[in-house]
């Protein structure tokens, strides 16, 4: 085997511990989902169907991402688009607005929290100052904001992760085109339309790609902001099977969850890889 | 004019960017009737390193911040072990028909698994080995978060070398080990930095593995840790606050050294949570 393929003592040893780590345990996952309390049973999917709680926290998995994914692609593109045709101080500029997606996920939400806390928060503290009355506002522990408040946080942590990707997109457009446009007298949205955006499109295709999977994903900052509250204003997916799991023990049930999740997931990036491809 | 909006668009950027963490910095250094001021005082207060002091006096706190350091720096050395020789034989070696870039496809698969998918059956399989609450444990699955991402940028690095110094050592009877210690790796090392400054990131910042694996006190690392006052002492800002700050700290001065590779490392780095 080593003679006819000489690379793979070299490769062994990580292709062995990624399996232990990451293709084990799947089919472990897979077959915790297919077990009940009298042995092998598919009784976890059928419950999928039926759980109100599931429907709601995909629904709000995708609200999440949707909104959030818009919002920092838009910010994220016209920040690329501004900062690049600066004359002066771009690299000072990149770095700064990189800090947030760096900072641990754990700190930014103390960060948000200083800022969100009702009484005390640094947010409705300028608007007070400003002349607004905060008594109602009462940012992530309100039923009807707290989606928002921490898409807003999604918002401040990782737009700097597209407006990375975008820059890059925007960097390897060769000079010709643009030349091309300038000498035919053509407006800067006319340039933008035909020539920047077109020449970006593989760059913003896994942009949003990368993005996304990470959003459907997202755990980190809600449990850390709102544990899913109140009530189930912020239950996500991911939240929802670490609660089956690691609150209420059904770690059958979870598993299920997590497949079904981990399918679908697949699915759509497939999808996506394949549009990334044709275009 | 059109110049002056340009700029002023792109300091409100940064200022939206950075206010917020200044803000962090500013509340770890105020006294507990500065923090709770209305209307809140922005620029001007007494400093103090009081809270500091104080979470530096407590045993966990020492204890998290050092099982930080060792679950990172182990978990990355590992990963980098494994990781760049497998990276130098996929490129370096004749492989039957696409078998390389399959390999490779595969390896980078791992990345995109969901860690509440893997965390599940990981817990379970830790718990019969009796390494759950061991930073083994925790050690172990970040190799697994971040040993695809070594590889995967290992790959381009080592694919950037000449050929010619490597075959010219061959024919001089170096064995294909010596080939990568003394050739290869004098070579890559700015990229392997680069490369071990995302894992270090990556682990340090790790939250939900550390969580779910790691719940006894001697066990935790930094973010649960502080996680576990976020949640208890909702009203301890300064505690929170300044442990919030140490544990930013490494990162940034980390982020600074690897500046020049953002791109390619963030890309996949940020693969995670």
């Amino acid at each position: 085997m080593t003679r006819r393929i000489p690379g793979l003592p070299w490769v062994a040893p990580a292709l062995l511990v990624l399996a232990a780590l990451s293709l084990y345990p799947l089919l472990y996952l897979i077959k915790v989902s297919l077990t009940g309390a009298h042995g092998f049973t598919f009784d976890h999917y059928i419950r999928l169907f039926h759980d109100r709680l599931f429907v709601v926290a995909a629904a709000q998995t995708l609200l999440y991402a949707a909104v959030a994914l818009t919002l920092e692609f838009f910010l994220g593109l016209a920040l690329a688009l501004l900062v690049d045709s600066l004359a002066r101080g771009r690299a000072l500029i990149r770095v700064s607005l990189l800090a947030p997606m760096l900072l641990p996920p754990v700190v930014a939400a103390v960060i948000w929290r200083l800022i969100y806390n009702p009484e005390f928060g640094a947010l409705n503290g300028l608007l007070r100052q400003l002349g607004f009355h905060t008594a109602s506002l009462t940012w992530t522990s309100g039923r009807s904001t707290a989606l928002l408040s921490v898409i807003l946080v999604d918002v401040w942590e990782w737009t700097p992760f597209l407006f990375l990707l975008l820059t890059a997109g925007l960097q390897a457009i060769p000079a010709e085109p643009l030349e091309a446009a300038r000498v035919d007298g053509a407006s800067y949205w006319q340039t933008l339309r035909d020539v920047i955006l077109p020449e970006m499109k593989p760059a913003i295709m896994l942009a949003l790609l990368l993005r996304s999977m990470d959003l459907l994903r997202i755990f980190d900052q809600i449990f850390l902001l709102t544990q899913g509250g109140p009530g189930s204003a912020t239950e996500t997916v991911s939240l929802y099977i670490y609660r089956t799991a690691f609150r209420f023990s059904n770690f059958g049930y979870a598993a299920a969850m997590s497949f079904v999740g981990l399918v679908i997931t697949m699915l759509a990036a497939r999808g996506l890889m394949r549009l990334i491809r044709v275009s | 004019m059109k110049v002056f909006l340009k700029y002023a668009a792109a300091l409100l950027a940064m200022a939206l960017a950075l206010a917020p963490i200044y803000w962090l910095i500013t509340i770890s250094l105020k006294r507990e009737i500065d923090q709770f001021a209305s209307p809140p005082l922005w620029f001007s207060f007494t400093p103090t390193l009081r809270h500091y002091v104080a979470i530096f006096r407590q045993a966990a706190f020492g204890r998290y911040f050092l099982n930080s350091i060792i679950v990172s720096t182990g978990s990355t050395l590992i990963a980098l072990v494994l990781g760049l020789p497998a990276a130098y034989g996929l490129v370096r070696f004749p492989w039957p028909r696409d078998w390389a870039k399959g390999i490779s496809f595969w390896i980078l698969s791992n990345r995109m698994l969901p860690p509440i998918v893997t965390i599940i059956p990981m817990f379970l399989m830790l718990r019969e080995v009796h390494l759950l609450n061991s930073l083994a444990g925790l050690i172990l699955v970040d190799v697994g978060l971040n040993l695809p991402f070594v590889v995967w940028m290992m790959r381009g690095f080592v694919e950037e070398l000449p050929r010619e110094i490597e075959e010219a050592a061959l024919l001089d009877g170096e064995s294909r080990m010596g080939v990568l210690l003394r050739i290869v790796l004098p070579l890559v090392r700015p990229g392997l930095a680069a490369t071990a400054v995302f894992c270090l990131i990556v682990a340090w910042n790790e939250f939900l593995f550390a969580l779910i694996l790691s719940q006894t006190e001697s066990a935790m690392t930094l973010p649960v840790g502080i996680a576990a006052h976020v949640t208890q002492y909702e009203i301890q800002w300064g505690a929170m606050s300044a442990a919030g700050v140490i544990a930013m700290l490494p990162v940034l001065i980390f982020a600074a050294a690897a500046q020049r590779y953002f791109v390619r490392g963030l890309s996949l780095g940020a693969l995670k949570g």
